[in-house]
Parts: C-alpha cells; structure tokens; sequence
C-alpha cells in the first residue's frame, strides 16, 4: 500500500532559506487556489487507482496549507476523503504555519479526520525568525500551539531550526526549553542548509553587511547545537528515531518512516513526486500548466519525466534512506527486494570502516553507530 | 663573391617583453608587402596562442622581407625573431649568431630592462650591427631622450643617431629599413666553399619530418644533397629546401648569406638540435660553427594526471610537445600520493609554465604539478656523486657527505628607489652581493649570486610585488656550491607523502616546515577522524598542526519528495572526493600539493 502525499504550493510569502516549489500569495490578484484545486479534482479522478486497496498514511504538505481560507481547505479534505478509502486508525498528517492558524481551520480538519498537526515554529525567537524571512512571531506560534491542543491535536509535531543567522547556543537551548514545555508528542530539528537559488543563499555566498553582522554558526556550533539536543531530549525521554526526528514512543511519523524504509508513496498536486514500483517522477511545478495538461489530458510529469531506477540505485537509496534512522536497514526487506545480502554487496565498504567501528548489526538490521550519525555523509558517499 | 649575397641583410629585434617588438615586425611585414594587411593575422610571429595571449614570442620564427630601398635596388631582409625571455638565452644566442645586425628596440616609457640588455650583450659578443629604435614615441609619456641616455649609459653605444618609431602608428618603420640596408653588413662566407649551415631552430612537419630552420654561413645546398649533422654525425637526404615568405616556400638551392629551411625526412627532432652545424656529408667543412651546446634542463618537477586512466593521454601528449622542443625531457615516476606520472625537465620557469598550460589547453589534460626542484649533486660516504632531482630520492641523511646547489649570476635592473627592496629580497633568498652600478640618474643594475632553487622558488613573484612591477631580472647559470641542506618531509596520520618533501637550507627549514604544516592544515578538509600534520627532517619532528575531526556532515532533511536529489548530492560529493588523492586513510586536496609552493617566508 503507498503513502499519499499533497503538495499544497501555496504560501503567503516564501521563507528565504525554503528551495520547495511554493506560490506566495502576498501579492497575486490571481484566484490560483482555485486553479489549483480544479486541477487537483482532475488529477485525483485520474490517479486514484494507484491506491486501489487505500493508503498507509496521508501527509498533506507544502508550501504551506494552513494558508488556504476555510472553505478550501474544507474543499481539500472533501476531495481527498472521496477519492481515498478512509480509516481512522491511519495516520493522517497536515503541517501548517502559526499565523495561518485558527480555530475554525483547525475545526475544519478535525472534522475531516487529521490527526496530526505538524506546525513550523522554527524559533521562539522573533529576530531568529526575521533574519530567515519568516512572517510569523513567537507570540503567534504560541497560539497556534494553544489552538491546536484546544481543537484535540494529541499528535503533535513541532519543527525547530538550529544554524540560523546570529544564533547561537544558549539562544537555541531557549527555543527548545520552550518547545518542552508544550510536550509535543514529536520534534523535528533541522540544521539550516544553504540552498542554491534561494534568497538566503544569495545573501550568505555574496560579502554582504548581513553576512558579517549575523554570522551563520560554523558547523562546530551547529554541532555542538545538535549534540545538545540528543541529550536534552534524551532525558524529556524522546527517542531519535531518525537523524533530524525525534518522538515519544509510538508517536514515530508513520508517512516519513515509509520514505526512509523504502516504500512507495504517490506526490499529487504541481510540484509532488510519486515513486512506484522503482519509477520516480515529479509533477511539473507550475499551477497554471498543472491543470491545463490535465485538462487536455497530457503527461504531468516534469522536464525529467518518469525516471526508472535502477537496481543500483534503488539499493544505494535504501542505504542512504535506512541508515538516517536508528534501527537501520532491514536485512530481511533488502534481501527480499533486492535478491542479495547486503553484507555480501557492501562487503567492502563494511570492512573498510569495521576498524572505526562505524556499522552495528542489531537483530534483522544494519545500522550505524550513533556517534558518526551526523557525520555520515562520507559513509553514506560510499553506497552511491 | 656572389653579388646576390651582396643584397641580403640578416637581423633579428632586441626587445623587452611588451616593448613591441611583434608589432614591429608585423609593421616590417606590412609595409614591404609580404602580406596585404588583410592578410595579417595581428602579429604574424607570434603564431602560438599562448605566445599572443602572454606577449611573448616562444618559438623562434623567420620571415625574409624584399624591401626596395630608396637606392633603387631591391634587397632580401632575413627578420628572425627571438624568444624574449631567460630561459631560451641559448637559443636567443644561437639566433644572434645567424645574423649580422639586431634592432634594439626600447620602448620610451620604459627604458632598458635587464633582459633586453643581457641580449644586447650577446648581440655586441657576435660582433652584431646594432641599430637602436626607440619605440612608442607617441605615447604622452614618452621620454626619448631618457632612454638614449640610458642607451649611452648603460650599453655604450653612440644613441644620437638612435631612430624615434612608433610600431603601432607606423612612425620611423620606414628609416628603420633604411637603416637595414645601409648599417647591416652584408653577409661574408663563401658559396663554394664546403656547406656550414647553422641550425637556429626546427620544428616537426608531420609530413616533412623534423624541420631545420638555418641560416647558411658558406656554401650551398639543395633537394639531393646529402648533408651531415656536425654534433651528431647523422646524415640524412635533403628532401626540400626554401624561404619564409613568411610562409615555406621551396625554392631550388639555398647559398651562402641565405636563411631559410631544410627537410630531410628526418624523424626525431632531436637530430636538429638548435646550434649545430650541418654539412655536406660528401664535402664535408673541416670543422662546425663555434658556439654548440646541449640544451640542459635546469628545473624539474613531477606531472601527475588528476585522473589515473589520463596516464596513456599525458605521455601521448608530452611525446607530441617533444615533437617540436627537443629541450623538453620526462620520464616515468611513480609517487605514493600520485600515482603515476612523469618527471620533467625544462630549461626554466617559463619553459615548464607554458608545457603545464600547452598540456591543460591543448590537449586538455588535467594534471596535479608538484614543487619544481633543480638538480642537486649530492656527495656520498661512498665517495659517488648522485645527481637528485626530485627530493624524494634524496639518499638517506647518514649517508651524505654534502650537497651542492646550482648558483647563478643575477642581473637586476630597477629603480633606484627600489634597491632596498631588492636588497632585502635577496638578502631573504641567500644572495651573494656582486655590484651596483647606476645606469642613469634613476635607475641601478644590481648583480647578484643567488641559488637558482630561491628563483625557482617565488623571486618572480617577489619581485615584482616588491618593486611594483618595475624590477627586470636576467640571471644565468654559474656552477655548483655546497650548501647546508636539508630534506622536509611531510607525515599525514602518520604516512610520508612524498609528492610534498622538498629540499631546503637549514636555517631556512624549520620557518618553511612550520609555514607549510599550517598552511596544509586550512587545505586539507576535516574528515571522519582527527589528521595530524607534521614536517619533518630525517626522523626529527619539526613543526605538527592537527586537523581535527569533522563533526557535522549530514543532510538534514530528506524525504520522499528530493530523494533524487540527495542521492545525486551525494554522488557529486563523492566524485569531489575521488579526485582528491588517497594517501593511507586521507583524502587529500590538489591544492595541497600547490601549497609547498605558496608560502612567504
């Protein structure tokens, strides 16, 4: 059975560190929304026979799709729920940003079925959040989380960033302690990455003033960030299940873990990606094009079209996706994917790190030492 | 006497790099229609692009002129041109000696540079007509009657009759030909006497073969005969003769006085060696034109492929360079940090700059360069002396007795208000103070005896950055001296990379051995675990850094949607690594193996 993601490309403004496919609305006149919503009608019509037997999980992304206005986000939900076989024990997923949040959204999506919030916080730290371009204050995340837990949100997840402009360590332990105190079931912490073509990239790759008053931590302080995390959050009793990820026992993101294991998953609306039976392919990221093909009937796909997979690559994937999280790749689940043992295919790379005692073997998994896990980029090299 | 040799006048041009001796000759070119101006590629001698790009004539190059003289007579004029820089001093030498007068051209703004004054030297030792130009005059700044002085001053030659021109708007190219034909003696020599040509160059054809560029002193020669190699004692059939019109023309005989060229099918380069003498092998000249040497290389240093599979490609590529410059020698080396790969000699710093850039462009290899090092002759407890000229093969400490370096005689030419700057220089790299002489109210000649590794090392750069361009440098080599040296080695975790030992006099070796473990430190990146660094001599530790471990290098996101991506990140990451080269569990950067060169004292 694959998951089931919803690209929501809507925001009301772009961040400036954020690389995803996203309209803002700030300033269009245009009624995108809607032109997005009478594609996605198309879209899910045509597709829906991917799932014949339902979904394992629901995440409704973006962009960000608490930025729709109530009657279409109640259109959304509508849409999907009679288009997908619905059960309530399914993790159904949506994320959101504070200032785009109110009761009656949140009325709206509980009525529908969510049972997971997850919301942007970023910071509680109002000049953390303007140096990246983000709208929202602390003030307004602190409502949003209060709204959220009063409209029976009893999953929770909460995303923080560490590495932004000008931060530094105690003003990050500041907005974790903060996150604590409103027990989210999950927290993601991300380490702020640089990506071309956004506006912070531009800013922090040119000798810009900005550049040299609010340095970026370097990555001793970002790790030093990080490592401090694990143990505070160690102690509150998370788990961190996957290198950015962690959650109270049994709260683990059911949709994620299934990109991390491997599983197939279908992306609808402009910009979401879909893998299925070792194909990828990608809807091309533009509202308007979005839904005259499907009105015309024409392939979605963008300029890369349908990518197949080979074998190698699917292995390498399974790697590099399995070994972010803490129990590792399955042996069994490998072996039966891909016919071999991947002691037998990665017997090299194996040996070589064995004397840094890098890869752990627990049961039916590989995993990798805990210590290198934020290190793993140059092991995780060796598989692609 | 021939008559004919009566109307032949054979000179070359003195000049300093941008000075304007191409524009000259391209001038000369023009205004005595060996090619119509939309013929002309912009300077016709020049025909190698790095030679255009840099300004500087590399290979040597010929063109004969018929220029009809206000005499009403018609004369042929032999131009050849010389490479302007010290490297190719021998070949400059050999040029000179084919002709019977020289162009000094010195530009008015600038005045003499040491280099073109070394020149002169050789021009005046060859009992050379020298006919003084004074080039550029239409800049604002000019100052001819500077510059005359400095003529007067420093070479001692009667500038009064000095001609004022400017190449560039064409000023005085017309009394400069002129002057050609009434102050150039013509040639001398015999056409029946036995054959002495004397080879001022050669190129490879590939379909004529190795080409000799000569000019013939006596005699004659044409298509059949069978002529001989003086040095080399080969004899080869002449299969063509001709002129540089300026491109080859073949014409029936080549006599006494003439310049031009000789194929006979000859397949190695090295059998035209510049400065030897060929002859009638059948009528062979008692003995050859004075002046032969080997051209030896001075400076070497390792090529290695940053791709290993490129091996085949680069020895392909250095043979095919060979072709057409018999003073370019390699052969195989193998390092422990690089692979495989060639040692190379080169005659200079220029000569191994432009085979690297001729190697990168032209046949688009991508290569990793170690330290050039000049040949040590190393005295042993055995009593044998080693010639070393890659510090890897430097012989154990124990067993060494000495080490000699090579030393040269430097020549300076600079602002007076620069000499201390280039006191200090010197003072810096070792030098032996010879004189100072003041060559016009501002500016000094200084001569020096210096190392050649400290030239090799960074002088160039040095002194141009000290005297802001203004210092010009001529040096040549003198002999050996012994030296305290000593041998740096470099461990990473532990290992020798071998790629980065270099050789180095001891009070200089703790500095540069701290100096490079510090620099290599910001090179090489932070890996999975913690990398000392040390220099050391012998087994003596003297300076160690220590990179430490990386502690965050991980994506921090990745889900369903850029998982192409990220994987694709990471394949890119890892090519970036691979062409780092691996020395027992480091990866280390090209650059690296840059920075033994990059370090200020």
């Amino acid at each position: 059975m694959p998951s089931l993601y919803i690209h929501v490309p809507f925001c009301v403004k772009k961040c400036d560190y954020c690389a995803f496919y996203s309209q803002a609305l700030i300033n269009s006149s245009e009624d995108l929304i809607g032109v997005y919503l009478e594609g996605l009608e198309i879209e899910m019509a045509k597709r829906r026979k991917d799932a014949p037997q339902g979904v394992s999980s629901l995440f409704i992304g973006g962009g960000t799709p608490t930025a729709l206005q109530d009657r279409d986000l109640a259109h959304l939900m509508a849409m999907i729920q009679r288009n997908f076989h619905w059960n309530p024990e399914v993790e159904y997923t949506i994320e959101g940003n504070p200032g785009t949040i109110t009761p009656a959204k949140l009325t709206i999506l509980r009525s529908y079925g969510i049972n997971r919030f997850s919301l942007g916080v970023q910071a509680f730290d109002d000049k953390l959040l303007s140096a990246v371009g983000r709208r929202h204050t602390a003030r307004q995340a602190r409502e949003a989380i209060g709204h959220l837990r009063t409209a029976g949100f009893n999953n929770l997840n909460l995303d923080l960033m560490f590495g932004l402009p000008a931060q530094d360590l105690s003003r990050w332990q500041a907005s974790l302690e903060e996150a604590l105190a409103y027990a989210p079931e999950h927290l993601s912490l991300y380490g702020l990455m640089l990506e071309e073509g956004t506006p912070l990239y531009k800013r922090y790759t040119a000798e810009t003033r900005e550049k040299t008053l609010n340095q970026l931590p370097d990555d001793d302080l970002q790790a030093e960030m990080q490592e401090w995390a694990v143990q505070r959050l160690k102690e509150e009793g998370y788990t961190h299940y996957e290198t950015s990820n962690f959650a109270r026992p049994g709260y683990e993101c059911r949709h994620n873990l299934g990109y991390w294991r491997g599983e197939d998953y279908l992306g609808f609306g402009p910009g979401g990606v879909s893998c299925l039976n070792r194909v990828r392919w990608k809807i091309i990221e533009d509202v308007r094009v979005y839904r005259s093909r499907l009105q015309s009937g024409q392939d979605l796909a963008d300029e890369a079209g349908q990518e197949p997979l080979a074998l190698q690559e699917c292995m390498a994937e399974r790697m590099i996706l399995g070994l972010r999280l803490e129990e590792g790749v399955n042996l069994t689940a490998f072996k039966n994917d891909f016919g071999v043992d991947l002691r037998d295919i990665y017997r090299d790379v194996l040996e070589r790190y064995k004397a840094q005692d890098v890869f752990k073997i627990k049961g039916d998994f590989l995993c990798l030492n805990p210590r290198y896990s934020f290190v793993a980029n140059s092991i995780l090299q060796e598989f692609v | 006497m021939a008559q004919a040799s009566q109307r032949i006048r054979n000179f070359s041009i003195i000049a300093h790099i941008d000075h304007g001796k191409s524009t000259l000759a391209d001038r000369l070119i023009e205004y005595t229609g060996a090619l119509s101006k939309r013929e002309m590629e912009e300077q016709v001698l020049d025909s190698m692009d790095l030679e255009r790009e840099r300004g500087i004539t590399i290979k040597l190059q010929a063109v004969q002129l018929s220029y009809k003289a206000n005499n009403g007579e018609v004369y042929e004029l032999n131009l050849i041109d010389t490479p302007g820089h010290v490297d190719f001093t021998y070949e400059v030498s050999r040029s000179l000696a084919a002709c019977e007068g020289a162009l000094l051209v010195v530009d008015a703004v600038q005045g003499i540079e040491a280099q073109t004054l070394a020149n002169v030297y050789l021009a005046l030792e060859n009992n050379l007509e020298i006919i003084s130009v004074i080039n550029k005059i239409d800049l604002p700044s000019a100052e001819p009657e500077r510059v005359k002085e400095e003529i007067e001053e420093v070479i001692g030659l009667d500038a009064s009759e000095a001609i004022l021109a400017s190449a560039k708007t064409g000023i005085g190219i017309e009394e400069i030909l002129e002057r050609i034909v009434t102050m150039v003696p013509p040639p001398q020599g015999e056409d029946q006497a036995p054959l002495k040509a004397l080879i001022f160059d050669s190129k490879f054809d590939a379909y004529k073969g190795a080409i000799s560029y000569v000019r013939i002193v006596e005699g004659r020669v044409s298509k059949g005969t069978k002529m001989k190699m003086m040095a080399t004692g080969k004899v080869f059939e002449v299969t063509e003769v001709g002129v540089f019109a300026p491109a080859m023309r073949i014409i029936e005989e080549l006599k006494a006085g003439q310049v031009g060229f000789i194929a006979a099918s000859i397949k190695n380069v090295k059998d035209t060696q510049v400065g030897d003498t060929i002859t009638d092998a059948e009528n062979s000249a008692p003995e050859p034109l004075p002046g032969y040497r080997q051209a030896t290389p001075m400076v070497f240093c390792g090529l290695y492929p940053v791709d290993a599979s490129d091996y085949n490609r680069l020895r392909d590529s250095l043979e095919k360079l060979h072709l057409n410059d018999a003073s370019l020698v390699f052969e195989p080396e193998t390092s422990v940090a690089l692979g495989f790969g060639y040692r190379c000699g080169f005659l200079g710093l220029l000569h191994m700059e432009i085979v690297q850039e001729r190697l990168e462009r032209e046949y688009d290899l991508n290569m990793i360069t170690t330290a050039p090092s000049v040949i040590y002759k190393v005295h042993t407890l055995k009593g044998e002396v080693i010639s070393i000229d890659n510090p890897s093969n430097l012989p154990p400490i124990e067993s060494i007795v000495s080490i000699e370096e090579p030393v040269v005689k430097a020549t300076i030419l600079v602002p007076s208000e620069y000499v201390g700057a280039i006191m200090e220089l010197n003072q810096e790299k070792r030098g032996t103070y010879f004189t100072m002489d003041y060559v016009s109210k501002s500016r000094v000649k200084l001569i020096y005896e210096l190392p050649l590794s400290e030239i090799v090392f960074d002088y160039f750069d040095q002194l141009k950055s000290r005297t802001k361009g203004y210092a010009s440098l001529d040096y040549e080599l003198t002999g050996y001296k012994e030296t305290d040296l000593v041998k740096i080695d470099v461990l990473l975790n532990g290992e020798m990379v071998d790629a980065l030992s270099f050789i180095i006099h001891r009070a200089k070796s703790y500095n540069r051995g701290r100096k490079l473990v510090e620099k290599l430190r910001g090179i090489i990146p932070r890996q999975m675990f913690e990398i000392p660094i040390q220099s050391v001599i012998g087994n003596k530790v003297i300076a160690r850094e220590t990179v430490s471990a990386l502690r965050k290098d991980v994506l921090s996101k990745c889900y369903g949607g850029d998982i192409s991506r990220k994987r694709k990140l990471l394949e890119k990451q890892k090519v970036g690594k691979k062409r780092m080269n691996q020395v027992g569990n480091v990866a280390i950067p090209q650059d690296a193996f840059m920075a033994v060169l990059k370090i200020d004292d």
